[in-house]
């Protein structure tokens, strides 16, 4: 196996493990506005990012980060560089506004058409955001490259992926010849955390910045989500009923009689 | 000519799939509005039995039957799916949000170049544009966005659960063969084998679950949690222990025991959640349950908020009493 160039998507969104409150509806314009919570890289791509640096820690090569954003979030993103990434590219773009995962997945396209020859490009499973689970897929599409979704393991072996797909219960071995495109899931494992040498070392990578003018890119294809409504979400809220005692025994037991009384057991 | 709308069948252990009737049901409701005929789709090989079945739910079931589709391979399911489109131009296309669908319909949708909309709650069809609405909760649930779809086929994936099952009809509607051109190499990536879940958990079938999440750290806190799935069979007939995400993810519990926005949806009648702090994540799949007790340490968890009763207090004093004391009760 020669050493491979990974590709890894990477986007920034609003810490998932955000409380409800940090997330504001603007029905009005229908975004949702984070307050108080700070942008981390997508939980998903942080596994995706894992997965590429394991893979050249076995094999060399090169892994390179990609972003396509309105805005780049670039304190966040760099981050990739401070685990093992050896470059960071960032697509922005006012024009890459509420983008449908179809467009997404062209401008991503694009600029990995523009990059040098790839071996493997991983993605999350999906985004905290939207949660479309889709852009990985649709950009192994338009490759037309060989895509394989919610892989929690993954080898490379004489110009091949083998990798473990999630299946409801238990798992599919599947293989793929490279080029190809994987999507992680959680499952991989958590990202290492970045060491002060690898943090001082990132400072030193190149991060390269392309606007829509540098991809060759049909405008026709930016097509924008078509929001028609944006709410809070429906109410899980039910009034509880809190079970006191002078102690955590005597409260359980409460709890039994209560349940009991209640009819629920 | 009437438009059509698609259900994408799933099988599993080579019945029909829950989820398939599900699917139905919203296309039977859906239909009353814009005066579509529902059809089915089901794809594999040797699936006769299953097209039979379906007939008692819709006018048409459309078999895409081929050796070649013996096993899923969402490359050739999504080409087979692709003809099937092109020649009926449906109207719409529901899949289920289920792990095969979650290949399949972005395969589908990027053949067909057109949108799709993943993970609905709810669909509805727009008087006079004839446009899809699509529900879906984003932001891991603590948004909710409606999003159109314009262009036929319009497809979605639906949530599970959020329906009903369509219930069996009297009379069986017509099972139509559907050929189309497969060959082997449609298929970009090749199976080795599957290897089965470690254990059979069957979490949407329970009556009551004890779910742990991040608070429960250890094995000993694990065990627990199961001395209280034993102690509460005395009282209902399937007990299941489930986990949040993060158990999970520490390796401490199976992922078949994940409940959540990436893991099963539940709604038992009992749901004791356990050091669980209650985003929205995890009330994806749990807040169908008809009750929940929340033990918890922090009086401030929001899983309170979404809670029937609730204890204050550790879980490691709190479940052994709550044992003994079930265990008494008579």
């Amino acid at each position: 196996m020669k050493a491979p160039t990974i590709i890894v998507c990477i986007k920034a969104v609003p810490d998932p493990e955000g409380p409800r409150s940090a997330y504001e509806i603007h029905s009005d314009i229908k975004k949702v506005v984070p307050v108080g919570i700070p942008p981390v890289i997508n939980p998903f791509d942080e596994n995706a990012l894992e997965l590429a640096i394991q893979l050249k820690e076995r094999w060399g090569g090169k892994v390179i980060a990609l972003n396509m954003s309105e805005k780049a979030v670039i304190p966040i993103l760099k981050k990739a560089l401070s685990v093992g990434a050896d470059e960071l590219i960032l697509v922005e773009d006012p024009s890459f506004q509420n983008l449908t995962s179809h467009a997404t997945a062209q401008v991503l396209s694009a600029a990995i058409k523009k990059t040098e020859p790839f071996d493997l490009i991983v993605t999350g499973r999906q985004a905290a955001d939207w949660d479309s689970g889709q852009v990985g897929l649709l950009i192994a599409g338009i490759l037309n490259i060989p895509g394989i979704n919610l892989v929690q393991r993954a080898e490379l072996q004489d110009d091949k992926v083998i990798v473990e797909k999630l299946k409801r219960s238990g798992h599919e071995v599947v293989t793929a010849p490279l080029p190809a495109l994987i999507t992680v899931s959680s499952e991989m494992g958590a990202l290492r955390l970045a060491t002060l040498k690898a943090i001082q070392d990132a400072k030193r990578k190149p991060v390269t910045v392309w606007r829509a003018a540098d991809l060759a890119l049909d405008p026709a294809f930016l097509r924008t989500k078509a929001i028609r409504a944006l709410t809070l979400p429906p109410s899980h809220s039910r009034t509880c009923l809190f079970i006191e005692g002078k102690s955590a025994v005597e409260k359980a037991e409460n709890l039994a009689l209560r349940l009991r009384k209640d009819r629920v057991i | 000519m009437t438009d059509r709308i698609v259900v994408v069948a799933e099988q599993e252990e080579g019945r029909i799939a829950p989820i398939t009737l599900e699917l139905l049901k919203t296309g039977a409701e859906l239909s009353q509005h814009g005066g579509d005929a529902v059809c089915a789709c089901i794809i594999g090989y040797g699936v006769g039995h299953l097209a039979d079945e379906l007939a008692y739910y819709v006018g048409e079931v459309y078999v895409i039957d081929d050796p070649l589709l013996s096993g899923f391979q969402a490359d050739l399911y999504s080409s087979a799916l692709e003809a099937l489109c092109c020649t009926l131009a449906p109207r719409t296309v529901l899949m289920g949000h289920t792990y095969d669908s979650l290949e399949l319909a972005p395969k589908l949708a990027c053949k067909m170049g057109n949108d799709l909309v993943t993970d609905c709650v709810k669909i509805e069809r727009e008087k006079g544009t004839g446009f899809l609405l699509c529900t879906k909760p984003i932001y891991g649930g603590n948004a909710v966005s409606v999003l159109e779809l314009a262009t036929a086929p319009q497809m979605v994936t639906v949530r599970p659960k959020v329906a009903e099952a369509l219930e069996k009809g009297r009379t069986k509607g017509e099972i139509i063969p559907f050929c189309c051109e497969l060959v082997s190499s449609m298929a970009l990536t090749e199976s080795l084998g599957l290897v089965p879940g470690e254990e059979t958990v069957s979490l949407t079938q329970a009556n009551a679950i004890v779910a742990g999440g991040r608070g429960v750290k250890t094995i000993e806190g694990i065990q627990q949690l199961q001395g209280l799935v034993e102690v509460l069979k005395r009282y209902f007939v399937k007990v299941e222990l489930g986990a949040s995400r993060p158990l999970v993810d520490e390796g401490l519990l199976s992922r078949s025991r994940q409940i959540g926005q990436t893991g099963e949806k539940v709604n038992p009648q009992l749901y004791i959640a356990v050091a669980i702090s209650g985003a929205a994540q995890h009330m994806a799949g749990a807040g169908g349950s008809k009750k929940i007790v929340t033990i918890n340490k922090d009086a401030g968890a929001a899983i309170f908020g979404a809670s029937d009763y609730g204890i204050v207090g550790q879980y490691e004093d709190v479940v052994p009493a709550f044992i003994k004391k079930l265990a008494t009760l008579s």
